[in-house]
């Protein structure tokens, strides 16, 4: 944490080795959790660029009073909100006509699982989908996520715990993990 | 009791995920920890919050290159460097008063032959006007060589000769004109023998004349019409 905060101090005096230094930090990260909301590698990598876009011009107003991480990432989580808002594609859904879809099949491993869990993700709106994501997979704490997404801890405790239970309904084997996909018993029987 | 148990329930059931993630703070982790021991919806629970972590930080199998988009991003800076972002304040403005203070500044002696200058432009103001006005006249303002004038215009078809039998069958003749819009200037014809009894006055002749279908427009009282523009024929 205290070398991000050197690099950024370091940005703020134009020096580009550590923008490049810092960028490639986050890039991984990022890329990862914004493909699995947008899906789509193009939408990912332009609201990474925004985010650092934003990083090179204010670094100056960065005073250290959150964690460099959380500060990139509210930009982040910004700039992906108004990504998903221009995009009708990402409109909340129809929880119960994807229900449906979702449930006919099982998944056998974890690689599976993850698969499933992208496509469930989409069916959430675009709030949750962040908790999620900064909270299963990037491990911020529920004050953190907060920060970045600019809502007190309560609200996030909500985000999550509404995303849970969509999860789950949409995903009966995560319900239930150790039951098998009925398509895997008929095969067995048969 | 009952109650209080409830509410620990529902509270350690929004922070599994964090007790998933070993983000939760020393007291909040205690309290779930020993509720998760007694409770089996709570530790199913815990169980699948586990799985699902598991599932979003396995490794990945696209490998992200950054270099790229990188080099797109300082081309983009590069390009633009002195843009506004949108998430940037933007910078405070300046009074207007303040900012055109700050434009122009006239050294010295400049204020004198400004405020000459400037009143120069003043009293020509009107003048320039006048100038930029179109020039015309009236009839009515025109300066007469006969007080007793009528202003005739005829149809544009008729001859020399039916406009000379017109007026001489009204006691009328031509003493102005045609001027560059056919219009004539026409007086009694002195000693007129066209009817009996006593020579019609101007206005007669005006009523008469303007009777006439060949007759287009007459100014009926010269006099009295003095200072207003007649319409045009």
């Amino acid at each position: 944490m205290a070398h991000e905060v050197q690099l950024i101090a370091r940005i703020a005096q134009g020096d580009r080795r550590a923008f490049e230094e810092l960028y490639n930090l986050y890039h991984r990260r990022m890329a990862r959790f914004l493909m699995r909301l947008t899906r789509r590698h193009e939408v990912a990598e332009e609201v990474i660029n925004d985010t650092f876009w934003v990083v090179w011009r204010k670094a100056g107003d960065f005073r250290g009073d959150s964690q460099p991480s959380t500060w990139i990432l509210g930009i982040a989580y910004r700039k992906a909100r108004s990504a998903f808002r221009a995009s009708a594609r990402l409109a909340e859904r129809d929880l119960d006509g994807a229900a449906e879809a979702l449930t006919t099949e099982g998944f056998s491993n974890t690689e599976e699982l993850r698969d499933w869990l992208g496509q469930a993700l989409e069916q959430l709106p675009v709030e949750q989908r962040m908790a999620v994501e900064l909270c299963y997979q990037l491990g911020y704490s529920c004050e953190e996520i907060g920060v970045i997404m600019d809502c007190p801890a309560n609200t996030v405790k909500t985000r999550l715990f509404h995303a849970r239970a969509k999860l789950q309904k949409l995903l009966p084997r995560l319900a239930h993990p150790t039951a098998r996909p009925a398509a895997a018993r008929e095969n067995q029987h048969s | 009791m009952k109650t209080q148990s409830r509410d620990t329930h529902e509270e350690c059931w929004r922070l599994l995920p964090w007790l998933a993630n070993g983000r939760l703070a020393a007291g909040e982790r205690a309290m779930t920890e020993e509720h998760v021991r007694t409770c089996r919806e709570c530790a199913a629970e815990l169980e699948r919050e586990r799985l699902m972590r598991a599932a979003l930080t396995e490794p990945e199998r696209v490998t992200h290159a950054p270099g790229p988009s990188f080099r797109k991003l300082m081309a983009r800076i590069d390009a633009a460097p002195t843009a506004v972002d949108e998430d940037l304040p933007a910078p405070p403005r300046r009074p207007l008063r303040a900012g055109l203070a700050a434009t122009w500044r006239p050294p010295g002696l400049a204020w004198a032959a400004t405020f000459v200058f400037a009143l120069g432009i003043g009293m020509l103001t009107p003048t320039f006007y006048r100038w930029s006005q179109p020039a015309y006249s009236t009839y009515t303002s025109t300066p007469r060589a006969h007080a007793d004038v009528l202003h005739i215009a005829f149809e544009r078809s008729l001859t020399v000769g039916e406009v000379e039998e017109l007026l001489r069958h009204n006691g009328a003749r031509i003493v102005e004109g045609p001027d560059n819009t056919g219009v004539f200037g026409v007086s009694l014809t002195p000693g007129s023998a066209r009817a009996p009894g006593p020579p019609p006055g101007m206005s007669e002749l005006a009523a008469r004349l303007r009777a006439d279908a060949r007759v287009r427009w007459i100014e009926p009282l010269p006099e009295g019409a003095r200072g207003r523009t007649p319409p045009r024929p």
